[in-house]
């Protein structure tokens, strides 16, 4: 049933005031509670209660795609990073090698100045740039030669002890003849005892020493030094350890030297400008 | 069926202001959701039904913003009386129309709320004018454009869905 026209406004009306008295009667309340301290009355939380899901719903999926998003921008971040970071690995691990080959070749160099510093005479650094360890005949040429006042008979050492000894020289290179070679010799003495002998070398890997008397006191593991009576090498340098002693089938003993210097990772070596004999003075004849 | 639409709207305009207030802080000075629901309802010329979609969509409101407790219920519920009252006599249609309720019930609805802030709590507004004209434009840009959707999805007149049974 239709109601009458005019009635329709009516009604509402005082629902209206009624309706706005109320709210203005809430808002009164509101305003009081919030200057107490308590900020929401029991209606307004009802309310909030009833809606709650939807913010909530709302920040949930706000968050997860904001999370969604950032993971994203930081598993890209990490991707870019991570290849960033593999090239500083490869640069660092180069330039690690290389400070490592610079460190191992400082200690090496240091050891040598050390040992090259004891010698009285002068001194002369140089490396090799052959080696020729296969044959019976063992040698080495050195970058240097008779430019840098390298000369014939010098002593060639390094921080282990004896190589050999210069037996030709150009300007800019020098042979050096080793302690291993067959036709090498050289004044030696056995450091504990003081006594006397000749090394010689076995064209191998190894040397001989000689003219050491049966009654001699030798043992395995005597270091053996140069005497510096050959006119070639100075007194005190190591020249190697003595591996074998036993005797002989004549008056002498027969040792098995190992020499001190690994001939296989010579990288530098010190040339001594040892002192040499003069020819007139060897020669002598009174 | 009309309060089921009134309930899904709320439910949305809720949603946008949880959705601004999160990404976009302080964006309900610029633009008012529950004034489009209330003034859409409210065209169908139902005057009661006005009055409880305002105090409804207000109270919803009031709960998730820092203003007293029935302050924006009562605002809406006096628009929506306006606008309910003159399209029960009028019967306004189109988007024209409803964007020009929209500004009327926006500029009603920043008004009452000035005057209220002013009486119970003796504060002034900052910034009224500029805020009410801003608010206005938006609030109005956006409900015509959602008028024309509803339009559009819903094949009729959006006002019809929300008119009073007869005989009311």
């Amino acid at each position: 049933m239709a109601a009458p026209a005019d009635v329709i406004p009516r009604r509402p009306t005082l629902l209206l005031i009624v309706v706005l008295g109320m709210l203005f009667f809430l808002m009164s309340i509101s305003t009081r509670t919030r200057y107490i301290g308590e900020t929401r009355t029991m209606f307004e939380r009802s309310v909030m209660i009833l809606f709650a899901p939807v913010p909530k719903t709302v920040n949930w999926i706000g968050q997860s795609l904001s999370d969604v998003y950032h993971g994203y921008l930081d598993m890209r971040r990490s991707v870019a990073e991570n290849l960033q970071l593999h090239r500083q690995i490869d640069q660092l691990t180069t330039d690690n090698l290389r400070l490592r080959q610079s460190a191992g070749d400082l200690r090496r160099l240091r050891s040598l100045l050390g040992y090259s510093e004891q010698f009285t005479m002068m001194t002369t650094m140089a490396q090799p740039v052959m080696l020729d360890t296969s044959s019976r005949f063992k040698s080495i040429i050195l970058d240097s030669g008779s430019n840098s006042g390298i000369e014939v008979n010098d002593a060639v050492v390094n921080a282990s002890g004896l190589i050999g000894r210069v037996v030709l020289t150009t300007k800019d290179m020098a042979k050096v003849q080793l302690i291993t070679d067959g036709n090498s010799s050289a004044g030696v003495l056995v450091d504990r005892t003081r006594r006397q002998g000749v090394l010689r070398g076995d064209g191998s890997t190894g040397a001989q020493l000689y003219d050491i008397i049966s009654l001699a006191d030798v043992r395995e593991g005597d270091l053996i030094m140069t005497a510096g009576i050959d006119g070639i090498y100075p007194k005190g340098i190591p020249a190697g350890v003595v591996t074998k002693a036993e005797k002989g089938q004549e008056l002498f003993k027969s040792i098995t030297v190992r020499p001190s210097v690994d001939f296989g990772s010579i990288e530098e070596v010190i040339v001594l400008h040892t002192r040499k004999v003069p020819n007139d003075v060897v020669r002598y004849a009174p | 069926m009309r309060w089921l639409r009134f309930a899904v709207g709320l439910l949305i305009a809720l949603t946008l202001h949880s959705l601004l207030d999160s990404f976009f802080p302080n964006s309900l000075a610029f633009f008012n959701p529950y004034v489009i629901l209330v003034v859409y309802y409210s065209m169908g010329g139902n005057v009661f039904g006005g009055i409880i979609a305002g105090v409804i969509a207000g109270l919803v409101q009031d709960a998730y913003s820092g203003a007293m407790f029935g302050l924006h219920a009562f605002a809406l519920t006096v628009c929506a009386y306006a606008v309910a009252y003159i399209n029960s006599r009028l019967a306004l249609r189109g988007t024209l129309a409803f964007g020009g309720c929209l500004v009327g019930a926006v500029i009603v609805n920043e008004l009452v709320i000035y005057i209220l802030v002013n009486i119970l709590l003796k504060q002034k507004v900052e910034m009224f004018e500029q805020g009410m004209i801003v608010k206005t434009i938006f609030t109005c840009l956006f409900g015509m454009i959602v008028y024309l959707l509803l339009a559009l999805f819903l094949r009729e007149e959006p006002i019809e869905a929300t008119r009073r049974p007869t005989g009311w």
